[in-house]
């Protein structure tokens, strides 16, 4: 049987060229592009660091404007869970942060709303491994954040994860209960295998069919039986019964399972602050080019003048050249580092009013499927657009949403 | 006592320990290590290559890995239900008012077994695979109706126990009386009930496409399969209608000891 | 007059025939296991499986309501065919062997070797008390009225209490990010599912709680009502799928 397995096995690889490279995304990018790019818009996302061993821990953080032109097709994210993607528990999340707060539930967003997350997670299984930030929405699908390719090193048997009850007892959440689980289950299993046995042992189908088609009714159910039955009948409801009273002893403050939603307010407006504001005229995609025109009208409230930087939606970041900043990125989110234009460069003054089109062209729209855009019911697009004063010392960023009209040639 | 080449098929069957009864228990028991060996096998690839490889379908190795083992399953598939199917209606017996009892009794056995290795890949189907699906969609986003474990469970499980039951249901059809002479409506029952398992499987990719991405398992775009399943209960009227007439046969048997 | 006549005459089968009968025993057993791990664990799965997956679904609303439901249906119609034709009461337990053998199974090689969850965030639950006491409720009682309303009953209302001793310490509290866990929802927050996001639990959803905080007898009670029509249902689902045609044409 062992050669058997192996031959299956090389035959199977032979077939399949065997050849491991590992995927480094998540199958992101088969989510429809108007929900990558119109709901959760992530930006400034960090990694503290991308080497580390079990047991350490390493933290994400970052922040993500909800889209205010939220599709109409997704429902509200009234029930939203900030997750990681990860190829099974090789980390563990030990802690989460919405704008500062804790929280180990669900949370209701608002569209429009500002947030900041932190979350803190422990190393389990050695490997390298692809990890992402994202969004459950409920019913609308995960929306990724920016990931990155962890390393974690060590021995997985050195694994801890202790952890104090109310009571003060410190558990290992890696084996507790287990033992006491699998012993119930073999209990209950040896008592039910002793049934069966105890029936299966005799003659079974055509004999016992014929008998009772002969009237030997009596024969096939014993008296010996009936009381091996009445046994069971009233002995497993006490078993059961017993049990369960010293389980509610020796656990006495056991509580339900709590399943509140967290109600965590969004930032002061930090995205959309009335600070600089866009509206987006029209947008427009050049297939052949790979290019999107914004035309766009922008009024500069502050009282320094300003540029655009970059345009970014769906992990993809659109920068001006003409416009140097550090880009402080370690996440494997895609770049174009000259994929950003405007018809005028000048920066645009406190106070003044300019329309000017913007073009954010790049290979990036196709390969990261965010073309598909023109083919989906709704063709709408979403992004930030990020403007930096002149000394690059401010940063103001707007959520700019459009529908697109697509140009063949 | 020298042994002729004349004598030597009687002493084969002589010296079998197997009772004529069980003619086909070599075939069976062998039956039962293919199948283990190619589902395991397959576990085993999956363990080896799904986080690998199969994470992503817009990635070229998932392309590699899976597709192409999708597109060699459909293969087997095609091969081995033209090859079986044909072979049971092709070796079908023409004379089946002539059968003997002690024939008929041994073909009620093969069928069993065939309704047997039927069972044992819906084992593989309905309860290991199956249940796996959602341990893996905890891991993998889904992103294709092809994802790493879809590609065995649906396009390689489910087709592979239709056709074992098809396989029993033709061979009974083909090989038995009372079976060629009415159908049987719980052999119907217990072999098409799990197909329509098979089938449900698009409004179960239709409802995870368009609306539903997460992995709830008892969500009611899976209670297609549920509803195919409980045809299996089919197997109950097999068994009556098995042991009402090996009940027949057997007493037209004279008694051995 | 005749059952007695036919009792009288009434030769069991000896030697080579006996053999042949038990050969087929055999063989009916390998096939049955086999088809009721693969067909009621798919079926359990499907219906409620999430509750059974996971620690942090085992509540004390939806739970021990849903589960002996969904649990009692093959087992019923299994009776109805093992009890009525061959007098054998052990219908319910060899179903949810097999479901237990099904689920331990993938616990183990899918979820903990494939996907590296702790097996303990992944416990099955057991209906084997329950599956017993049906089975001889319907030994005892030889009648589909008494087994439903008595074995229906009890097949529900023993589900919480024999499952309690093994989830009973994951609901210790631990105090977590500012509030009140239990252990079993620390699994769920801690150990990393893509695909089952928080919200997707259905955790003491309605107003079942407002009867003071008795959540799980009043759940039990509803089910042991349930699972008495649940029971009569699968009977005669059983019952119907057992037919013995032949038809001309399909």
């Amino acid at each position: 049987m062992k050669t058997l397995f192996i031959k299956f096995m090389v035959l199977l690889s032979l077939a399949l060229s065997l050849n491991t490279q590992t995927a480094n995304a998540h199958g992101e990018k088969a989510l429809e592009p108007f929900i990558r790019m119109r709901t959760i818009q992530w930006y400034d996302v960090q990694w503290s660091t991308q080497k580390f061993a079990v047991n350490e821990e390493i933290i994400v953080s970052g922040k993500f404007h909800v889209a205010e032109d939220w599709p109409v097709s997704v429902p509200k994210p009234d029930a939203a869970f900030l997750n990681i993607s990860t190829p099974g528990p090789v980390l563990i999340r030990t802690e989460r942060y919405l704008n500062g707060k804790p929280y180990t539930n669900s949370v209701a967003l608002q569209p429009g709303g500002d947030y900041s997350f932190k979350i803190v997670l422990k190393g389990r299984l050695p490997g390298r491994y692809h990890i992402h930030p994202f969004f459950n929405l409920k019913d609308a699908g995960q929306v990724m954040g920016p990931g990155v390719w962890l390393e974690i090193a060590g021995n997985a048997d050195d694994f801890r994860n202790e952890v104090k009850t109310i009571n003060g007892e410190v558990i290992d959440m890696e084996t507790y209960g287990l033992s006491n689980g699998i012993f119930w289950h073999i209990f209950w299993g040896a008592l039910a295998a002793g049934w069966l046995l105890w029936w299966v042992r005799r003659p079974l189908f055509i004999a016992r069919y014929r008998m009772l088609q002969a009237g030997l009714e009596d024969e096939l159910v014993t008296k010996q039986d009936k009381l091996i039955g009445k046994v069971i009948l009233i002995g497993v409801p006490l078993l059961v019964l017993g049990a369960n009273w010293m389980t509610i002893n020796q656990y006495p403050k056991a509580i339900p399972l709590q399943a509140s939603l967290d109600q965590i307010l969004p930032l002061s407006a930090q995205v959309n602050a009335g600070v600089v504001e866009v509206d987006t005229l029209k947008a427009e995609y050049r297939i052949p080019e790979r290019a999107m025109t914004f035309l766009v009208k922008i009024n500069n409230k502050s009282d320094k003048p300003i540029q655009i930087g970059e345009f970014a939606t769906a992990n993809v970041r659109f920068l001006n050249k003409a416009v140097s900043m550090p880009i402080s990125d370690n996440t494997d989110t895609m770049i174009a580092p000259e994929g950003l234009s405007v018809d005028n460069p000048a920066p645009i003054e406190s106070g003044e009013e300019r329309t000017m089109t913007i073009i954010a062209k790049d290979a990036l729209w196709e390969s990261e499927k965010l073309d598909g855009l023109i083919r989906d019911s709704d063709s709408r697009i979403g992004g930030l657009l990020v403007f930096y004063d002149s000394s690059i010392g401010e940063r103001f960023i707007s959520s700019i949403t459009a529908p697109v009209i697509p140009k063949f040639n | 006592m020298a042994t002729t080449s004349e004598q030597l098929p009687s002493l084969l069957t002589n010296d079998s320990k197997v009772p004529w009864y069980l003619e086909d228990l070599p075939k069976y028991l062998k039956g039962f290590g293919i199948l283990t060996v190619i589902y395991i096998s397959l576990r085993l690839y999956q363990g080896e290559f799904a986080v690998s490889t199969g994470l992503d379908s817009s990635e070229p190795a998932f392309e590699t890995y899976w597709m192409r083992l999708f597109n060699i399953e459909l293969v087997v598939i095609t091969l081995f239900v033209t090859g079986m199917w044909g072979y049971l209606w092709v070796s079908r017996d023409r004379n089946l008012d002539k059968l003997a009892p002690r024939e008929e009794i041994r073909r009620y056995f093969t069928l069993t077994m065939w309704i047997s290795i039927y069972t044992f890949a819906v084992y593989w189907a309905g309860s290991y695979f199956a249940e796996q699906d959602n341990s893996w969609h905890q891991v993998a986003i889904r992103d294709t109706p092809f994802t790493a474990n879809h590609i065995i469970e649906f396009y390689f499980n489910f087709p592979l126990y239709v056709i074992l039951g098809g396989s029993a249901w033709l061979y009974a059809r083909t090989r038995l009386p009372l079976y060629a002479k009415g159908i049987s409506l719980p052999l119907t029952l217990a072999v098409f009930g799990p197909f329509m398992i098979l089938v449900s499987v698009g409004f179960n990719e239709w409802g995870h496409t368009f609306w539903f991405r997460e992995e709830f398992f008892a969500a009611p775009i899976h209670w297609g399969f549920v509803i195919g399943v409980w045809f299996a209960l089919g197997v109950g009227g097999i068994l009556l209608q098995g042991v009402t007439r090996l009940i027949e046969l057997l007493d037209e048997l004279e008694d051995n000891p | 007059m005749s059952a007695n006549l036919k009792k009288q005459f009434f030769q069991p089968y000896t030697g080579e025939k006996a053999r042949i009968s038990r050969a087929y025993d055999y063989l009916i057993l390998v096939l049955a296991l086999f088809l009721f791990i693969g067909s009621f664990h798919l079926h359990f799965a499907l219906t409620v499986g999430d509750w059974d997956f996971w620690i942090d679904w085992k509540d004390r609303q939806w739970w021990p309501l849903v589960t002996p439901l969904m649990g009692i249906t093959f087992p019923a119609a299994v009776q109805m065919v093992m009890w009525e034709k061959f007098r054998l009461p052990l219908g319910a337990t060899l179903c949810v062997a097999a479901l237990s053998i099904g689920t331990w199974i993938a616990r183990i090689f899918a979820y903990h070797y494939w996907n590296f969850f702790p097996i303990n965030m992944v416990l099955p639950s057991t209906m084997l008390p329950s599956a017993l006491v049906l089975d001889v409720i319907l030994m005892l009682s030889n009648s589909l009225t008494v087994t439903a309303i008595l074995g229906g009953s009890a097949f529900a209302l023993l589900f919480y209490p024999s499952n309690w001793p093994i989830i009973g310490m994951f609901h210790e509290p631990v105090q977590y990010a500012n509030g009140q866990l239990t252990v079993a929802d620390l699994f769920g927050f801690q150990y990393i599912r893509t695909g089952m996001p928080e919200y997707l639990r259905i955790i003491e959803r309605g107003t079942l709680r407002t009867y003071g905080q008795y959540a799980t007898p009043l759940s039990a009670f509803c089910s042991a009502l349930l699972c008495t029509l649940m029971y009569t249902l699968w009977w005669y689902i059983g019952k119907w799928f057992a037919t013995v045609r032949y038809l001309t044409k399909i």
